[in-house]
């Protein structure tokens, strides 16, 4: 069984007397120390599939379909029973560091606070375990900087200190939202090599939302392209890189002058993004389509295949 | 902060002196004076008063005396138009009554202001909500001089409910008109501002974090939230107090009292030149004092500011 599994995952959001659908009809799992990743233009859904996980989507959303986690339905759950997971099996570090630490309280209240409510620990051993995880998370100094406030820290200290909390108590999960798209290049680069060593410490799952796919190359074995809400492909990474089986994914390669150019961005295809006022009909990326025919506005295509799942009705010998 | 306090206080000394300067000139210009009359005094007679409250010297002469009398002696010279009285005499007496009510009228300022406006962000767009306020901006639109008169009217006159005015040694009853009519618009502002910026904390990214914490509810509002929500309210406090130390001036002669304000005015009549830069000393000491604590609790919960201090 999957530690996480996705079925059929619906978001929409109420604006005044529409619905934004951002999310459609998703569906994937996440295994035992797995990490996916999931890529897509802003706006495609991914952050909000997260949000979702944490059931921590807007109040004007709704959500239906299921979010597995252990075999338990987290969209059923209540606040206080999601808070019994939050933080303990599913932690989640949020793409901008400089706003998510509460900037009036200091590091080892923020990062202690966590197993204090998990674990139970006197104040004593939550500023022992704040002490460790600052060390794990390499900051310099740790011991003192432990009553630091969040402004005495670079921005790619604080993601540090935002991975170290969301590591804490040893998630079985972390969903990483664009851990470091608010960063400089090098500093992203040393936030994923840190990444990467927990990951393999704990053995921890991660699902990594990017728009980067330098970072997927060197990161994650499998990868997610999703487009409108909808999951466009699914494949293990290198399949994917070295043959990118729907129109969409190859745009997106095309763009990408060398995946490890670790600033590449997925931006660069022609055509704006889809009108999410209706849940979609047809193929959601058929407008901006190459390879597009008529049968693509028709009707909505199944994600087909096993190894390599593509949702496009063309076989892949055709595609340009 | 101890640092900040101390440089803090210096600042008040030139502060006074060039206020204790503006003010005895400026309130030499108005025409009359302490001693002038309808019928006026036969010369002798007033030149006789004139030289017993030093008025006959050169005016440089008599601030640096009043000055020299503040700094060796605390001593802020005799009332000009209360006979036997030293304005000291009268700071030691209406002092602590108009301190008294002010600062029941500041805690009911706080104390119902702010959790008015955390219960209507908590509930925000119910009907407690929006009759919250509503509440607050009629409120908002009474200020002291108006619900003065319509609360006697209403609790004394018609209801007979408490006394219309007089302090009696400071009872209760006599505190909680004058305390409630100096300090409801103020509250209801209180309420306002703290539901905005409490609503705006709560949907900021650091709460966001909290909740992915898998924290209760309340330990999120009380420990991330309060702290950052109370921020403009402490701001808009400032010149909320100045407001209130004019206004305690009218509830002082509205409710007698027996506040320094009667006095203030009765010596803004009489040309009462001692009596009224006394009395102005101590208003701005007052605003200034409190300006400082207000500036320390900010500090205190904001730990970007006391890292400049
Ligand atoms: N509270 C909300 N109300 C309305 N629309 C929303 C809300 N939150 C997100 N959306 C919309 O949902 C879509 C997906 O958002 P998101 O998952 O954040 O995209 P991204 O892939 O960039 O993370 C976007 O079109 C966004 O405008
Ligand atoms: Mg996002």
């Amino acid at each position: 069984m999957s530690l996480l599994s996705i079925r059929n995952l619906n978001i929409r959001f109420r604006t005044g007397d529409d619905y934004v659908h951002a999310v459609n009809d998703v569906s994937f799992d996440i295994a035992k120390g797995q990490k996916l990743a999931v890529v897509g233009e802003s706006g495609s859904g991914k952050s909000q599939i997260a949000m979702a996980i944490m059931g921590l989507l807007a109040p004007n959303a709704e959500a239906s379909g299921e979010v597995l986690y252990e075999g338990q339905n987290l969209l059923a759950l209540s606040q206080s029973q999601l808070n019994r997971i939050r933080a303990r099996d599913i932690s989640i570090i949020f793409q901008d560091p400089m706003s998510s630490l509460n900037p009036y309280m200091r590091i080892e209240r923020q990062l202690g606070e966590v197993v204090v409510q998990h674990e139970g620990l006197s104040r004593r051993d939550a500023r022992k375990r704040a002490l460790e995880v600052m060390e794990a998370v390499q900051i310099p100094d740790a011991r003192n900087r432990l009553t630091a406030y969040p402004h005495e820290f670079s921005g790619g200290m604080r993601q540090r200190i935002v991975i170290a909390m969301a590591l804490i108590c040893k998630p079985k999960l972390i969903l990483a939202d664009e851990p470091t798209t608010a960063l400089d290049v090098t500093v992203q680069a040393q936030i994923m090599t840190l990444l990467d060593d927990i990951q393999r410490d704990l053995n921890t799952a991660v699902m990594l939302i990017t728009h980067d796919l330098g970072v997927v190359a060197g990161f994650c074995e499998d990868t997610l392209v999703l487009y409108g809400g909808r999951v466009m492909e699914e494949a293990p990474t290198l399949d994917l890189f070295d043959g990118p089986g729907h129109p969409y994914t190859r745009g997106l390669l095309r763009a990408v002058p060398n995946i490890s150019d670790a600033t590449a961005t997925l931006a660069a295809i022609p055509g704006s993004p889809p009108n999410q006022t209706r849940p979609p009909v047809a193929c959601p990326f058929a407008p901006r389509c190459v390879d597009v025919r008529d049968a693509c506005l028709e009707a909505l295509p199944d994600l087909t295949g096993s190894r390599q799942k593509r949702a496009c009705i063309r076989p892949v010998e055709e595609l340009t | 902060m101890l640092n900040y306090t101390l440089r803090r206080l210096l600042t008040v000394v030139p502060t006074l002196l060039v206020l204790i300067v503006f003010s005895f000139y400026l309130m030499r210009l108005a025409p009359g004076g302490p001693f002038t009359s309808e019928r006026p005094l036969p010369p002798a007679v007033m030149a006789n008063v004139l030289e017993r409250y030093g008025l006959d010297e050169p005016l440089h002469v008599q601030l640096f005396t009043y000055i020299k009398n503040i700094v060796l002696h605390f001593d802020f010279g005799p009332s000009f138009s209360q006979k036997d009285r030293d304005v000291n005499d009268v700071i030691a007496q209406g002092f602590p009554v108009t301190l008294t009510y002010g600062f029941w009228s500041a805690v009911f300022v706080l104390a119902c202001g702010i959790p008015l406006g955390i219960i209507a962000a908590l509930r925000h767009n119910s009907f407690w909500d929006y009759s919250m306020t509503g509440l607050a901006i009629f409120s908002q639109i009474f200020p002291n001089f108006v619900l003065a008169p319509i609360m006697v009217l209403l609790f004394t006159l018609s209801w007979g409910l408490l006394p219309g005015g007089g302090w009696n040694g400071g009872q209760w009853e006599y505190i909680i008109m004058p305390a409630v009519a100096l300090g409801t618009s103020y509250m209801a502002g209180v309420a306002r501002l703290t539901r905005g910026s409490f609503l705006e904390v709560m949907s900021s990214p650091f709460i966001r974090t909290a909740r992915a914490k898998g924290l209760p509810e309340r330990t999120i509002i009380i420990r991330h939230a309060l702290k950052p929500a109370l921020l403009p309210t402490l701001t808009y406090m400032g010149p909320v107090f100045v407001y209130m130390i004019t206004g305690s001036v009218f509830i002082d002669v509205f409710f007698s009292t027996g506040g320094i304000g009667q006095d203030f005015i009765d010596g803004a009549y009489s040309r009462d030149y001692s009596m009224l830069l006394g009395l102005t000393i101590l208003y701005s000491l007052l605003t200034f004092t409190l300006n400082l604590l207000l500036d320390l609790a900010y500090a205190w919960i904001d730990p970007k500011v006391r890292s400049k201090l």
